[in-house]
């Protein structure tokens, strides 16, 4: 039982660091918003199911536009301080600033759905939707089934396209790329609704295992952040193999913890990816992915 | 109309004590301290959760830090108004404690990203401070959580009229004197190498300095000024609820208010802070009307959220030097230059 | 200086650009002939590499023009500048390093279709015959002189017409340079390429151009034949001591 949810829960932050590495690594943008994109999903997912009754499993592919929108939207407008090459502390600066103006978008809609619906939406759950197979909750494969897919996707865009090709290109060295013909400007705004598509889509599923409200994504930033800066900043495959570490060692660590000290532990799961990460900090700054392991290039 | 300006007062004294030590981190230093929250925070545990520990003891209440907190204060009150200067005391000690503490934990806190770049560095603060202020709501044992302890009345002996004005003073006081202090500490050469650590980091270490040594002290000074906010707000509002220790309130909003004003000047960040906090004050008191007024569908907070959030990408974009520019350092020779 | 208008692949007017703030190159003059190899020579910090950088458009322009093939390119992106075949090959980092040899390749040909990206990689391969066996490697594991060749080849398959190379045998051995320079000679006489070249070996390079330009802090000092400026009474005293390197 706590396996499985140490597992639904690595598989949506495997999304999300994805999305925040991407957007680190082709703008150099620290993202802080990256989980109140999850809860703009969310709520689009909510809002899908109390007007048209829609079950949140079946909006998937809408809160991927969606999410798309939104991560180009906020490209848009960290765009001018991109271009002026703002230090790195404006970006993250401007990062907190659309986190609140989406917080207090959320908060506001929240309301107004509440209005809309009759009762209130400032918290919801999705877990009374849900199915089972065999006692085991429909989100622990519904979560594997989408991650590997989208994790597909990922590698079949990146790996066996041209633009995929490109992606990468511009992202070890967009100067150079720029010099092949590509538009970097055009790899960098695809890269950042890419992340708002993921993050959605984690959005949609995280209220199968966890309370909503406005504020969650301001929490959830912790593991996202953490989750990247273990397997290391600069590698997409980082942010899979950090969400997994992350996720699994939260849940199970904690549970672990409070098995002992009592239920009272439990408030300490983001302590316990804090941790994590601090120790990875100090000992192997550029993450998992980042150490050379025995391989140097020849000279 | 009066109680509005003492607001203004009060308010502009608390966020100033907090903007002007981030200042010194940010403005001055470089250091992108998305974590100011927990130096504010570390006031208020040293209110709530050394402070009032201390009186239960003292007092030999008996029950938890929420209960004991209670009729422990209910005592201290009482002296209080007996002996004002009990209060002043109280107030004084709290400081000198929330100080050390700040020093302490400011110190502690960038530790393991002292070394790193400015992106990591804030990643790792704001992570620090969300992590430890989440401990503190759910963990009721510290300060009380989301539910919430009493604090001293420290001006028990004043009349409920004359109390607001009383607290506005000794607020302005501790800000005027955190004024003095970064003005007077900035301008040592101390200042112009945090400034140069911030321009160029390996120019300092050219210089034979420790960047790691130099972020620490950096941290430890301006953690240990922020909470001098804390314990002032904690004993303004009589009470410490951790929920109100947010992100937003005191590690964005400060920054909003020196990036209005003008990073690396004091006197713009009083600028910042006093356009910010007359917005905020005004906002507070009208914002039923307001939304009665205008219709709006939902708690006027979230409006605010927005609009601070529009204005601060508004000010990165359009006067990202702020009101007051940053001042060129004047040392002595270049002074006389001036002059002549 | 003469202008022969209608003749240059590349005419420069009055260029002042550098880097923000900084200024590096200060009124440049300058034409590039077609078919030719135009060499320019000048000592460390003289704005050289910022030159080609500025034809490329990936610094700041404050004045001046930049007209290739009659047209006038100073405000035109890189990326729109490749599709009018023009290619610069940086310093370093001229290769992608986490992609394979054959990726990089393929991505060299990102402006043209698929079936014309086959056959120019064909050619590259032609000329680069060393890069057959390593296709399938990631560059970061290949040697100095297999990258140049590499970014050489990613030029050819590109279709360029104008070709800029930034110092391609820094740090290359007196042998693997002078392949190097073979190899640029054998692109403009097989394929008609238009090079500009920026050299720090600056007599070999000069040996092996049509036409040559000294700069100095930022200005022309010499341009002309690149004869002449071998046996330019100024080369020695710029050069003396830098040009064996």
């Amino acid at each position: 039982m706590v396996l499985e949810g140490a597992i639904i829960y690595s598989n949506l932050l495997v999304l999300l660091a994805l999305g925040l590495t991407l957007t680190y690594i082709t703008t150099n943008v620290p993202n802080f918003a990256q989980g109140s994109f999850a809860i703009v999903g969310s709520y689009i997912a909510v809002t899908l199911l109390r007007i048209f009754h829609i079950h949140p499993y079946f909006s998937l592919p809408f809160l991927l536009i969606a999410g798309a929108i939104v991560g180009f939207s906020t490209y848009l407008i960290l765009k001018p301080l991109v271009a002026r090459r703002a230090d790195v502390e404006i970006l993250m600066i401007a990062t907190l600033a659309i986190d609140l103006i989406l917080l207090g978008t959320i908060g506001a809609y929240s309301e107004i759905l509440s209005k809309i619906v009759g009762f209130t939406q400032a918290k919801f759950v999705f877990s009374q939707l849900d199915f089972s197979i065999f006692g085991i909750k429909g989100i622990f494969f519904v979560s594997i089934a989408v991650t590997l897919l989208l994790l597909f996707c990922l590698y079949l865009l990146l790996y066996k396209t041209k633009f995929g090709t490109a992606l990468r290109a511009s992202m070890e060295n967009p100067d150079l790329a720029e010099t092949m013909g590509i538009n970097v400007e055009q790899t960098r705004a695809f890269s950042w609704a890419l992340s708002g598509a993921l993050a959605a889509v984690a959005g949609g599923l995280l209220p199968f295992m966890q309370e909503i409200v406005p504020m969650t994504g301001d929490i959830i930033i912790i593991s996202i952040f953490a989750s990247s800066i273990v397997g290391g900043l600069t590698h997409i495959t980082g942010a899979l193999v950090g969400g997994y570490i992350i996720g699994l060692s939260e849940s199970l660590i904690t549970y672990y913890l409070s098995s002992i000290f009592g239920t009272g532990f439990l408030v300490y799961g983001k302590v316990v990816a804090l941790v994590i990460m601090i120790i990875t900090l100090l000992f192997v700054p550029s993450g998992i992915m980042g150490i050379n392991w025995g391989k140097r290039p020849k000279k | 109309m009066m109680d509005i300006l003492q607001l203004i007062l009060l308010w502009f004294g608390i966020y100033y004590i907090v903007a002007v030590s981030l200042n010194m981190e940010f403005g001055y230093a470089g250091i992108p301290n998305f974590g100011k929250a927990l130096s504010v925070l570390v006031g208020a545990i040293s209110v709530g959760g050394i402070l009032n520990r201390l009186l239960i003891w003292y007092f030999g209440v008996k029950g938890d830090l929420i209960e004991g907190s209670t009729f422990a204060i209910a005592r201290m009150n009482e002296i209080i108004a007996a002996h004002p200067l009990a209060g002043i005391f109280l107030l004084l000690i709290a400081i000198l404690l929330a100080m050390v503490v700040g020093f302490v934990v400011g110190m502690i806190f960038i530790l393991p990203s002292a070394k790193l770049k400015a992106d990591y560095l804030g990643v790792t603060l704001l992570a620090i401070s969300e992590a430890i202020f989440l401990v503190c709501v759910y963990n009721l044992s510290i300060i009380g959580g989301y539910y919430g302890i009493s604090t001293p009345d420290i001006l028990a002996f004043a009349p409920g009229e004359k109390r607001g004005w009383i607290f506005a003073g000794i607020v302005l006081v501790f800000a005027f004197l955190s004024f003095l202090f970064m003005e007077k500490l900035l301008n040592t050469p101390y200042g112009r190498v945090l400034k140069a650590m911030r321009e160029n980091e390996d120019v300092v270490k050219c210089f034979g300095r420790d960047i790691m040594k130099l972020r620490m002290r950096t941290m430890a000074i301006g953690s240990a000024i922020g909470a001098i906010a804390g314990v002032l707000y904690s004993f303004y509002t009589g009470n410490i609820v951790a929920n109100s220790f947010t992100r937003v309130e005191w590690t964005f909003f400060p920054f909003l208010m020196i990036l209005l004003g003008g990073k690396g000047n004091n006197k713009g960040v009083a600028l910042g802070v006093l356009a910010y906090v007359i917005v905020i004050v005004f906002l507070d008191i009208y914002k039923y009307d307001i939304k009665e007024i205008f219709h709006i569908p939902f708690e006027p907070v979230w409006l605010t959220y927005i609009l601070f959030g529009i204005t601060m990408l508004l000010i990165l974009y359009y006067k990202p030097t702020g009101l007051i520019p940053e001042r060129p350092v004047k040392t002595p020779p270049v002074k006389r230059i001036m002059e002549d | 200086m003469k202008f022969t208008l209608g003749n240059e692949m590349i005419e420069v007017r009055g260029l002042n650009a550098g880097y923000g703030k900084l200024q590096i190159l200060f009124g440049i003059d300058a034409h590039v002939e077609p078919h030719k190899i135009t060499t320019i020579v000048g000592p460390n910090g003289s704005g050289k590499s910022t030159f080609l950088k500025s034809l490329f458009g990936l610094n700041d322009i404050y004045s001046g023009q930049i007209i290739y093939k009659g047209q006038d390119i100073t405000r035109v992106p890189p990326y729109e500048k490749v599709r009018m075949k023009i290619a610069y090959l940086p310093q370093t980092g001229n290769v992608f390093v986490n992609l394979t040899v054959e990726e990089n390749l393929k991505i060299a040909g990102y402006v043209l279709d698929k079936a014309r990206v086959k056959e120019r990689i064909d050619v590259a391969l032609s000329v680069f015959p060393e890069l057959k066996k390593i296709l399938k490697r990631k560059a970061n594991t290949l040697s100095g002189g297999q990258r140049q060749f590499l970014a050489m080849g990613m030029a050819l398959v590109r279709e360029a017409e104008f070709l800029m190379l930034d110092e391609p045998t820094a740090q290359l051995s007196p042998k693997l340079a002078e392949v190097i320079f073979q190899k640029i000679i054998e692109m403009r006489d097989q394929f008609k390429l238009t090079i500009l070249l920026v050299e720090q070996n600056a007599k070999r390079a000069l040996e092996v151009s049509d036409n040559g330009y000294m700069f100095v802090s930022g200005k022309v000092a010499f341009a002309g034949g690149a004869k002449e400026l071998l046996e330019h009474e100024k080369f020695e005293e710029y050069f003396l001591g830098i040009s064996g390197s």
